[in-house]
């Protein structure tokens, strides 16, 4: 049996010669089709571009717009769709293999902290000093720009979002015939949840109502909004001038109390640590919840999935919540959706990043900012006093337009002459209204623009001690002291060095 | 083995040497070239397709960054396994995945066997069809689909099982949520998904029996158990032998996406296996040394359950698989 | 035959059928919520949350993926994936399982023990990435079908299946003159229809299944296979992915009457491949006949 060992181990050695080439050149070797744009730019041919962006929708998307986009920078546009759930994969696999495009999409903060070490090393382009050449990306704001910041340098382009939009969806039948008005404190939103309860609001005879129902989701859930109310900080707060997790501050553990208290009596669905975002929002639409608490904007769907169930039911949106000494207060989002990078390994030249650039201005323009937000006008939406009406067809709509939005840059903030929505539904034009009004009492993240070489390592880990505690308190298996013992654990097993290295990030941006 | 062993990746019988001493092996290898000629496609899809991207598994010893790649990381010796021993949770995540795996081995494994027995013995083909049929299904649903009609069964508030024990006057039970009921709610899915799917290697081997020795113990007036005793079983031993050992080299393997989608704050500490555990402590954070490390640790362990149960397979005079 | 009359065995069949009728209906019954669920409509869905017989039909969600030839187009892809693909990893199968069947061959145990620790050890994702991107197969079908071209499970079964053919076989073929390649394919193949009927469907639900490569390999969103399709529409509707990103105003997640419209859409095609290759699975179809 030796030889076969030798020889096994040969073909071992073998493979990794073969291997190691493969994955030593994956920084440079591996340029793909658009090599040659740099050289013919100047003249009148089309500039090859090629994007990797997540699809949110179904279907494969429909041409029409980019054939129209391609056609109005003068490009030619080659598009990698990947399906939302395995972007973040498929982002990793192409970038160690040297085959990520010139435009890259990244989902979210979390995939933007992942790719910091690379951005480190110089894997993508620093873009910061470029801004300014362009018309419309010297619009981008600075504050946003800071939080996409690796070191204080600039590598990325982003997408606008809302800074929040959280707030209350309700079942205003229900309150009206209790008589109860929106709620603008805790209290008056318990007594809600109370009377929703006990008073038998959908009439039935029975007391089957679930008054909250909420799901998975400790943020985007009810949780984390309901903690704002209470005044907890926005994953990071400032306790006697240092910079600790919100967990910490005695608000957050008020609203685990408030919400045992809501399991307790019933007043939320029993199983919402495990209910999926379509069984909550079910639970409302079919009549048996009446408080939802998450993003307002949700009402323009719920809306009509609730008048198909019971015509006579009636949704109306609140923000405002007045949780004590703090007054009004509700977390928001560090000013971006998704960024855009561009990688070395697809863009060669700076020749050639000037030539990318100048597309990624051009689709900001009020023109295409448009086009790729609101499609076609006549046939993907209506103007009415300058105001856009969309069209009623929405798979046309998710085939067509919907895909493209993730290539906005910027958004209605930053881009001058960005039509605005005409909304058929009162109750979706006041939510809106009050995503504005969030605007005047947010809670920042102080640590958004902050770096922590533990937090990138185990942050998500170490999160998942705090999640577990959390849920396991709202449930009643474990006392306060129980949850001290999760935060506890969680400081020993590298939780202290995240607050160190943040604190010592916060020192050094000062 | 031979010197132009075939682990070279060379043609092994282009590659033939002059008779050395042993020439009676050589002469079966000249003899037998057709069918080395039959293995080497399959052969040199195994060394491109498996052993050339295993050369990646070097990567649990640096800390690998997707652009500096396998030549340039830096080297870490056994940092990560280190990560992984010292881990609290460790003990408890071994524990668990063993758990699972000897409650698939005792509760899951038998049951295609049982299953492809009874089948084996019905006779209308029409109804065998049909009902062959109707249990492979739900193979074919996705274990995203399967989870969430549980949880409509389930849940608390308005789960159907849960309304009928209150209507029965019982009280209900919080399955989704329970550390005593992860374990057999995950064994019962497992059985109900792969059952009926299991059942149609064993149809196959069955399939292979000579009837005529049906006939020959019913004439002796053996009974419908002795004959699956002594003539169905007998004839898919071996096949049972391999699954068996092939199953066992899956200990640490019990489907990520399965006990994820089960697995929530409130049994995770019945629930969190080896991949689960990754997931969130290397996957999601771009920890592909860590990843990868674990996942080493995994096929170690399964190689040494494959051995060992084949050394007792062949102990036991059996095949084995190799 | 002569069919077994006595008490006992009847009893014993009674028990038996009554049995499997119960698991049968157990086992199916999921699937007749999935496919009731695709007739009603959304409303009827989300109250009664199992719905086995709808009250209200509707063939909305079937309107709204046959809507494009979205469906079709996979659909067709994935049928030409499945069946190339099963052909290829047969042939590549049924060689190297015969060949390794034979108790002669020299090498025979260390080439079974390789194929073994390809099962316990792999590389991952990225490795096999950088290979199949440097055979060039990025963006073909190839890549679907080349790089998961032998399944070590399946080799080892079918290995397993041959060994266990009666040993005189081979023999007296040798004996009339005929050389390896003839014995595999007029003799061993024939012979084996049951394993080969098995181990085909194997591959076949494998191809059918393809999720992963598709994405990995195939950059472009026309040569989607179904899965990929079927997947997206039932992670958009269970609502797994939603809140990772903040792109709520754009998740407008498909009706879960679609979700289970595809889902029979994209398994029918699969499950219709079972009942041919069931008549290879009749008690003693083979060796009985070819034994006298």
């Amino acid at each position: 049996m030796k030889k076969t060992k030798a020889s096994t181990v040969l073909a071992i050695v073998t493979a990794l010669a073969v291997l190691a080439g493969c994955g030593g050149g994956g920084g440079s070797a591996s340029g793909t089709k658009q090599q040659g744009s740099g050289a013919q730019g100047e003249s009148d041919q089309p500039v090859a571009i090629t994007i990797m962006a997540n699809l949110h929708t179904p279907e494969v998307p429909s041409d029409k717009i980019e054939k129209l986009i391609e056609e109005k920078t003068n490009t030619k546009l080659e598009i990698q769709w990947v399906p939302d759930g395995t972007y973040d994969e498929k982002v990793n696999a192409s970038f160690a293999t040297g085959t990520l495009p010139q435009v890259t999409l990244l989902k979210n903060a979390a995939s933007l902290i992942n790719m910091r070490d690379a951005i480190r090393n110089g894997q993508f382009w620093e873009i910061g000093p470029y801004l300014q050449d362009y018309p419309n990306l010297s619009k981008l704001k600075p504050e946003v720009l800071k939080n996409t910041a690796v070191d204080g340098k600039i590598y990325a382009i982003y997408r606008e979002v809302p800074l929040s939009r959280q707030g209350i969806i309700y079942r205003k039948d229900w309150a009206d015939k209790l008589g109860l008005g929106a709620p603008t404190t805790i209290d008056e939103f318990y007594e809600m949840l109370k009377q929703f309860k006990e008073n038998d609001p959908d009439g039935n005879g029975q007391n089957d109502t679930i008054p909250l129902t909420d799901r998975n989701d400790l943020v985007y859930g009810a949780f984390k909004t309901v903690s704002s109310w209470f005044g907890t900080p926005n994953n990071w707060g400032e306790k006697d001038g240092q910079l600790l997790p919100e967990f910490m501050f005695p608000e957050y553990v008020e609203t685990m109390k408030f919400f045992k208290k809501l399991h307790q009596e019933g007043l939320i669905n029993q199983d919402f640590p495990v209910t999926s975002k379509t069984d909550q929002q079910n639970l409302l639409t079919t009549g048996k919840a009446g408080v939802y608490i998450g993003a307002m904007g949700d009402v323009s769907s719920l809306e009509p999935k609730v008048l198909e169930i019971n015509p006579d039911a009636e949704l109306d949106v609140q923000n405002k919540i007045d949780g004590g000494p703090n007054g009004f207060g509700v977390w928001s989002v560090p000013g971006y959706g998704s960024v855009t990078l561009f990688p070395k390994t697809a863009i060669k030249t700076e020749e050639e990043l000037k030539q990318v650039l100048s597309f990624v201005d051009q689709l900001m323009s009020p023109e295409l900012a448009n086009l790729i937000y609101w499609g076609i006008e006549g046939e993907h939406h209506t103007l009415e006093d300058g105001q856009v009406i969309t069209t009623e067809d929405t798979k046309l709509w998710d085939r067509e337009v919907k895909p493209y939005q993730v290539l906005q840059v910027g958004g209605p903030l930053t881009v001058e002459g960005f039509l605005e929505a005409k909304h058929t539904r009162p109750v979706k034009a006041k939510a809106e209204a009050l995503i504005v009004e969030n605007n005047d009492f947010l809670i920042e993240d102080p640590a958004a623009a902050l770096d922590s070489k533990t937090y990138n390592e185990k942050g998500v880990q170490l999160q998942e001690l705090i999640k577990d505690a959390t849920y396991r308190f709202m449930l009643g298996d474990i006392d306060e002291d129980g949850f001290q013992a999760a935060v506890d654990n969680w400081l020993n097993s590298g939780g202290q060095q995240i607050i160190d290295e943040f604190n010592a990030s916060n020192e050094a941006s000062k | 083995m031979s010197e132009t062993a075939v682990s070279t990746g060379m043609n092994p019988d282009v590659d033939v040497k002059p008779p050395k001493q042993d020439s009676g092996r050589m002469k079966r290898i000249i003899k037998n070239r057709a069918i080395y000629m039959m293995i080497l496609p399959g052969f040199l899809y195994f060394l491109i397709f498996k052993y050339i991207p295993m050369s990646g598994l070097v990567i649990a010893f640096q800390d690998y960054q997707a652009f500096l790649g396998v030549m340039n990381s830096p080297w870490v010796g056994f940092k990560h396994f280190e990560r992984l021993f010292t881990e609290p949770m460790f003990f408890t995540i071994l524990s668990n995945t063993l758990i699972l795996f000897m409650m698939n081995l005792l509760f899951y494994f038998p049951v295609p066997i049982i299953l492809a027995l009874m089948l084996n013995e019905v006779r209308r083909e029409v109804f065998k069809r049909f009902i062959q049929t109707m249990v492979y299904i739900p193979h074919f649903m996705s274990w995203v689909i399967i989870v969430s009609i549980s949880f409509v069964m389930l849940s608390m508030d308005r789960g159907i099982i849960n309304e009928l024990l209150a209507m029965m006057g019982f009280e209900k039970i919080n399955f989704l949520m329970s550390s005593d009921w992860f374990r057999p709610m995950y064994v019962l899915q497992v059985i109900w998904r792969e059952a009926g799917w299991g059942t149609i290697i064993y149809l196959a081997a069955m399939a292979a029996i000579d009837p005529g020795l049906y006939e020959a113990s019913r004439i002796d007036g053996a009974s419908r158990f002795r004959q699956i005793w002594h003539i169905t079983l007998p004839s898919i031993r071996s096949v049972i032998v391999v699954l068996l050992i092939l199953k066992i080299g899956d200990v640490l393997e019990l489907g990520f996406e399965h006990v994820y989608l089960l697995l929530n704050s409130m049994n995770r500490e019945v629930a969190e296996i080896f991949d689960t555990y990754v997931y969130t402590a290397g996957l999601r954070q771009g920890q592909f040394s860590f990843s990868t490390a674990v996942g080493f640790f995994k096929s170690i362990i399964g190689l040494i359950m494959v051995m060992l149960a084949n050394w007792l397979a062949k102990k036991a005079g059996e095949e084995g698989i190799y | 035959m002569v069919h077994d009359k006595t008490i006992p065995s009847r009893i014993f069949d009674i028990v038996n059928y009554t049995l499997l009728l119960i698991i049968g209906l157990v086992t199916i019954l999921p699937f007749l919520h999935v496919i009731a669920g695709s007739f009603t409509t959304v409303a009827e869905l989300a109250q009664k949350r199992f719905v086995l017989f709808p009250t209200e039909w509707s063939l909305d969600a079937y309107r709204y993926i046959f809507s494009t030839n979205t469906i079709f187009k996979s659909l067709g892809v994935s049928v030409g994936v499945t069946f190339f693909g099963t052909m290829f990893s047969m042939l590549l199968t049924c060689l190297m399982a015969y060949g390794l069947s034979r108790k002669d061959l020299d090498g025979r145990n260390f080439i079974m023990f390789m194929v073994v620790f390809t099962m316990l050890f792999s590389g991952g994702m990225i490795p096999t990435f950088l290979v199949v991107k440097e055979l060039g197969m990025i963006d073909t079908y190839a890549a679907l079908i080349v790089p998961t071209a032998i399944n070590a499970f399946n080799l080892i079964i079918m290995r397993n299946f041959f060994q266990n053919l009666p040993e005189g076989l081979e023999e007296s073929a040798k004996i009339d003159g005929a050389g390896d390649w003839g014995i595999l394919f007029r003799i061993v193949i024939p012979l084996s229809m049951p394993a080969i009927a098995t181990i085909s469907l194997f591959y076949a639900v494998t191809y059918w299944n393809t999720y992963m490569q598709a994405i990995l390999y195939l950059n472009d969103g026309a040569k989607w296979p179904v899965q990929v399709i079927l997947r997206q529409i039932v992670i958009l509707a269970s609502g797994l992915t939603a809140d990772t990103s903040s792109m709520e105003d754009f998740v407008r997640p498909p009706e879960q009457t679609v979700k289970m419209a595809v889902i029979v859409v994209a398994t029918l095609p699969i499950l219709c491949v079972y009942p041919f290759l069931q008549k290879h699975f009749a008690k003693g179809a083979l060796l009985g006949s070819i034994k006298g």
